[in-house]
């Protein structure tokens, strides 16, 4: 796999369990993909140079950056975006407890926390209020001061959260 | 849903799936991207701007520069005194060209290939410096040489207030700016449709200056332009004015026929600024000996950058807001905000209010400890009460701010950490009032400033219309509380559209904490008046059984069913005097803060251990909301404290335009904030509401340096509180406690 | 968004392919691409320039983690900054680099970044981590597009400082690392990886790969330690790193190594120590001596900002390191857990 100059390179991607294969260029970033080419804003560019976390997304599993990742260099990804997260209809228990404790204000950063929170509890199911604040300390909000979005991931973490929101 | 309860915000269900459409998500068929040129120098007259390069670049479609959009504008019509694009530009990163092309790639090509020839201008960007005779002229627009707006006022006799105190402390404040870095860029899509005229969609919080600004740059009949604001990813007064990249999306959609979007990349978000002025304060005040405020002497000069904003405002709010929540016998004010080379200065959150505050609180501290009185006591002693006037003749018809001093003494445990943690721990308390709106609208009219439209018929289904401006702050939650509450429709029955000047009812904006009390207002009087009109048709008991059979009812006998409703201010709450209807507002909001710090003697590095906010905002319609916003509000005055600065290098560039430079506070710099609510209604308000957006920002900043004082002895007068900064103040060792 | 240059890419799969590719290209116009968190924003703002791309992410080898001779361990260059930090060889063994890899950048970050990234990590400078637009309203500077340094208006020599965490702490454990070319492979010791030209500090010849970093078994009684200092919590890139190795036996100190970095191009190796502290227990004493010693020795610039502050933290930071040494425990005891 190599392209002279100006030539584009195919890739072949799962996003949110679709198969999508996409001849790019190799200075395409993920996050143009995703937003530009497959629509999924919910990938957010807040500084588009890694100081912010708001395009964060899953890469196999791994929370990333894509507006850092350029998509020749994952091919054969497994992407999850804030699109995916949903299943059949009914919200994730990170995004339902999102909601019941208020932890989305403009809501901006709130794809990219979601997806920080989600890879971190896969990881650590029972992760400590500590553990929630250190895992998404790249992940920067400016409406909500934190409070109520880690209030959300602990509570979730603690499995004593309400009844998933409609 | 009923007022009061913790029913989720409608809005959150498209935050967390990622279907909220923010402007930058839109995309049009054959959309154009634009790009501005922006001025290498902080001073620099236009000599000639050659295009020829850029336009011959396959791709690009125009052009423009300063001659395309000749009008000046501004958001106060006594102040209008910049352009789209600047024939000379007054700080580095001024936009003098604009480029529209295919794509962003092409765009950008493009603006490095306009040739500017540029003839430098010495620079000034010291306030001080800039009101010296010889200074060079930085806006030919502004009226008064350097100086944006100078106000002097005097209330009672100060010397003669100053003279009988028992205790009189003087200092002096530098409070630097910070801007709002709200996570979303500004973004404008402007669209051309010959028969219909010009659409701008943008991240803006104000789309009715806006659609007033864009008719008359654009000279087109106001019938002829629409604005549509989307979501915001947050405004914090950042995105509340109209601005150049705004015109020009629109004036490029005219020339083109094409729709046109312009994206500020971060780095131009720095120099689009607007955030918090720089201000040098100098205070003194003083008190008896059994703790009574007599007189404030208050004097304030004001960095403004390179265009006036909303400074005329803020030359007034800089003085005019220290007046509450404690009662002064005199107060005197000189105010004066001068134009710089730098990026023009605008509101933040607190807008003018913020600083002064810093420097009054401190000051109340010092004195607190120069009369040997409890900080908390000092206040209590001062207290204005519900129905009295400010010295400056402000109408304070509620005020809890009594009951959110106790409420943050006893749950930070103050009487037993107060002067007493070990050195380099410490309790500092600061308090502060705001505005709920600003009492008189910003261009001189009668009409309403908020109106809203409610829709309904047999499917049940209430919608309705307002101008106001969603920005995460929960204007849709509020206003579906207010519907569901008179209509007794369940939340899922109701739908909010805002913020689309061909939609909904003019509303002024999103800005001065004027959203609950006026859009609020409007909304409960279209509920009410449509509630009684069912009533009479259905009976009294109507809200006995589903509404929607009510609704058929109502709908069968009266035809179409609607129902407007709009709020305009009481015009006995401000003062008699020139410049006595600015800072004046139908209710004020109250907060007091404790601060808990940590301060390393060793690194000077600050960590603020937690945060506990009281906040009179009369009555809370959506308590969760309104936490989350004393918490943000919290969380912004603490980076404002100890991380945030717009600093500019000597030849007037910004020195870190990035989020990673400028230094938003992190999961790890934030403490658990703890927000208590303290309702006490306000006569004027809805449901007694008052506002909660901006007011608990205030006193983070005076908390936290009072407990820093309260830590290790020193005060800290000039912001942020860097340990570079701490530890010099602490060096030589201060003779504070051990 | 800011779109990159246009490049070209190749994604190799062995460590032969890599070095002729690198062999092939022109100097200058080829970079070798492994997290990207580095190179990525440097393209965006570019300080960077490059035409192709050579990714290393199909290089399995690069990815691995290998026992060597004398229970050494070496490290892939392309092993993530997360991974590496929560190894439990590295972990147990060599805990100040597992410490530095948990505390670069953000969560998000250490999972992209490499350490082979992190050690060849462009110097960094307030003048010079900006826009082409910044850079060029104050002409350019040593680094890039200009003959003027803002931090030192005299100076002739770039000044940006190495401002990764993890070269002070494998400086301190004695690390080496495995380049490869086609000329054949070589070794090097961190310490004299790096060179003093803030323009580019490292000797990695435009044709080397950095392939593995070897971290050689510690002595008993070796402790280790590691800390830094910046202005948030996360993000941030350290404004002084300080790293210490020190091998105590009989509650003496038999050998210590204080690496200072984020000062300039090359972190700081502290001199003259031994006699501050070998035959010594390490008491209270000894570790303010050792501190006095750094604070004479390094001197930071403006570069990143606030050097008079920096002057004054190298000593509590020293002697704060030396205080938290952590066990870096035998091989055995390691493979016991």
């Amino acid at each position: 796999m190599r392209s002279s100059d100006g030539s584009l390179i195919e890739v072949h991607l799962t996003v949110n369990g679709d198969a999508v294969r996409r001849a790019v260029p190799p200075e395409r970033t993920l996050a143009e993909l995703l937003r530009e080419d497959l629509l999924l804003t919910g990938c957010k560019q807040g500084c588009d140079q890694g100081d912010c976390g708001a395009c964060t997304v899953l890469v196999d599993g791994r929370a990333q950056l894509a507006c850092l990742t350029l998509v020749v260099a994952i091919d054969g990804a497994t992407i999850e975006t804030v699109e995916g997260l949903q299943q059949r209809g009914r919200l994730h228990p990170l995004q339902a407890a999102f909601v019941a404790h208020g932890a989305a204000q403009c809501g901006f950063c709130t794809p990219g926390m979601l997806l920080s929170a989600v890879a971190l509890l896969r990881a650590s199911p029972r992760a400590s209020r500590d553990e929630i604040r250190a895992g998404l300390a790249g992940n920067l909000c400016r409406c909500t001061g934190y409070v109520k979005i880690i209030d959300a991931v602990e509570a979730v973490a603690r499995g004593d959260d309400e009844e998933p929101a409609p | 849903m009923t007022i009061g309860d913790r029913t989720p915000n409608p809005r959150a269900y498209d935050a967390v799936t990622g279907r909220t459409r923010f402007a930058d998500d839109l995309t049009f068929p054959g959309m154009l991207h634009a790009r501005l040129v922006r001025s290498p120098h902080a001073h620099a007259r236009v000599v000639a701007i050659d295009a020829a390069a850029a336009l011959a670049l396959p791709g690009v479609h125009a052009v423009i520069t300063a001659a395309d959009l000749p009008t000046p504008f501004g958001v106060i019509p006594w102040t209008q005194d910049e352009h789209a694009l600047a024939a000379k530009a007054r700080f580095v990163g001024d936009p003098v060209a604009c480029v529209a092309a295919v794509d962003e790639q092409t765009a950008i090509r493009a603006a490095a290939l306009v040739d500017v020839t540029w003839e430098v201008l010495p620079h000034v960007l010291e306030p001080a410096a800039a009101l010296a005779p010889e200074a060079p002229r930085v806006n030919e627009l502004a009226k008064h040489g350097n100086v944006t707006k100078s106000v002097q006022l005097a209330f009672g006799d100060l010397d003669a207030a100053l003279a009988g105190s028992d205790a009189v402390v003087a200092a002096s404040y530098d409070f630097a700016g910070s801007t709002h870095a709200a996570l979303e860029p500004h973004c404008a899509i402007g669209q051309w449709d010959p028969a219909g005229g010009l659409t701008v969609v943008s991240t803006t919080q104000v789309p009715h200056y806006l659609h007033r600004e864009l008719a008359r740059v654009l000279e087109l009949a106001e019938d002829r332009v629409r604005v549509i604001q989307p979501p915001l990813g947050g405004g914090f007064g950042g995105k509340s004015e109209p601005f150049g990249h705004e015109l020009c999306v629109g004036k490029l959609a005219m020339m083109t026929g094409r729709p046109v979007k312009l994206r500020l990349t971060r780095e131009e978000v720095f120099y689009t600024h607007r955030g918090r002025h720089p201000m040098h304060l100098d205070v003194r005040l003083g008190a008896t000996r059994d703790g009574r405020l007599t007189g404030c002497d208050l004097r304030v000069l004001i960095d403004g950058g390179a265009y006036a904003s909303f400074g005329l405002v803020t030359t007034y709010y800089a003085g005019q807001l220290v007046t509450a929540p404690l009662r002064l016998s005199a107060f005197r004010l000189d105010t004066t905000r001068a134009y710089t080379n730098k990026p023009p200065c605008g509101p933040k959150r607190g807008h003018g209010s913020v600083q002064p505050r810093f420097a009054f609180e401190v000051t109340v501290d010092r004195l607190a400890e120069a009369l040997d009185l409890d900080p908390i006591e000092l206040r209590r002693r001062n207290c204005l009460e519900a129905g009295e006037r400010t010295i400056n003749e402000f109408l304070v018809r509620s005020t809890g701010f009594r009951d959110c001093l106790d409420r943050v003494e006893r749950a930070s445990d103050w009487k037993r950490k107060h002067r007493q943690l070990p050195f380099g721990r410490g309790v500092g308390v600061a308090g502060s009032f705001y505005i709920s709106g600003t009492n008189y609208p910003i261009y001189p009219n009668e009409m309403p400033q908020s109106a809203v439209q409610l829709k309904v018929d047999r499917s049940g289904k209430v919608t309705v219309f307002s101008g106001a401006c969603e920005m995460g702050q929960g204007v849709e939650a509020m206003l579906t509380a207010i519907v569901c509450e008179e209509l007794g429709v369940a939340p899922g029955a109701v739908r909010v559209v805002t913020g689309d000047t061909d939609l909904t009812p003019v509303d002024l904006g999103g800005y001065s904490s004027r959203t609950t009390m006026m859009a609020g207002n409007a909304c409960l009087r279209a509920a009410r008046d449509l509630a009684a009109r069912v009533a009479e048709v259905a009976g009294a008991d109507w809200r006995t059984r589903p509404p929607v059979e009510a609704f058929r009812v109502a709908e069968a006998r009266l035809g179409a069913l609607g129902a407007v409703g709009s709020y305009d201010t009481p015009k006995d709450v401000h003062g008699a005097y020139r410049g006595g209807t600015i800072g004046a507002s139908p209710a004020y909001s109250f907060t007091a803060h404790v601060a808990e710090v940590t301060v390393d003697v060793e690194t000077g590095q600050v960590r603020v251990d937690r945060l506990w906010v009281a906040h009179d905002c009369g009555r809370a319609l959506r308590p969760q909301i309104v936490e989350g916003q004393i918490e943000g509000s919290a969380y912004m005055g603490l980076g404002e404290a100890l991380f945030e600065e717009q600093a500019f290098h000597p030849s007037g560039l910004h020195r870190g335009p990035s989020l990673l430079d400028y230094g938003l506070p992190t999961t790890l710099d934030t403490p658990d904030i703890v927000a208590m609510i303290v309702e006490g209604g306000d006569p004027e308000g809805p449901y007694g509401a008052k506002e909660a957006g901006e007011g608990p920002l205030h006193p983070s900043i005076p908390a936290i340096a009072n407990a820093i004082h309260d830590a290790v002895g020193i005060r800290l007068d000039a912001l942020p509180f860097s340990p570079a900064r701490v530890l010099a103040a602490l060096t030589p060792r201060p003779t504070g406690r051990s | 968004m800011q779109p990159l240059p246009p490049l070209a890419w190749s994604a190799p799969t062995t460590i032969d392919e890599v070095v002729a590719a690198l062999a092939e290209g022109v100097p200058g116009e080829v970079r070798l691409h492994a997290g990207g968190t580095d190179l990525v924003p440097n393209l965006k703002r570019g300080v960077t320039s490059a035409r192709r791309l050579i990714g290393l992410g199909r290089v399995a080898e690069l990815q691995e983690l290998v026992d060597g001779p004398a229970d050494a361990l070496g490290v892939g260059a392309a092993v993530t900054l997360d991974d590496l930090g929560r190894d439990p060889r590295v972990v147990a063994r060599w805990p100040a680099v597992a410490e530095a890899a948990r505390q670069v950048a953000s969560p998000q970050l250490r999972r992209m970044a490499t350490l082979g990234g992190n050690l060849c990590l462009d110097t960094r400078c307030r003048f010079y981590d900006q826009s082409a637009f910044w850079r060029g309203a104050l002409g350019g500077c040593l680094k890039a597009d200009g003959d003027a340094c803002h931090v030192v208006p005299t100076g002739r020599k770039c000044v940006a400082a190495c401002c990764a965490d993890t070269p002070a702490p494998l400086i301190a454990a004695g690390a080496e690392l495995e380049l490869a070319s086609v000329r054949g492979p070589r070794r090097v010791h961190v310490a004299d990886f790096f060179a003093g030209d803030g323009a580019r500090n490292h000797t990695l010849a435009p044709d080397e790969l950095l392939v593995r970093v070897w971290l050689p078994a510690p002595a008993p009684g070796t402790r280790a330690g590691y800390q830094r200092l910046r202005r948030r919590g996360a993000i941030d890139f350290p404004l002084l790193t300080v790293a210490a190795t020190v091998v105590v036996e009989r509650d003496v100190v038999r050998a210590v190594t204080v690496v200072v970095g984020a000062l300039g191009a090359v972190p700081r190796r502290l001199r003259g120590l031994d006699a501050l502290a070998v035959g010594r227990p390490l008491d209270a004493a000894v570790r303010a001596a050792i501190a006095a010693a750094a604070t004479r020795q390094c001197h930071p610039l403006d570069n990143l900002g606030d050097a008079a502050w920096r002057q004054a933290v190298v000593a509590p930071l020293v002697r704060r390191t030396l205080e938290a040494l952590e066990p870096a425990t035998a091989p055995d005891a390691a493979s016991l857990r």
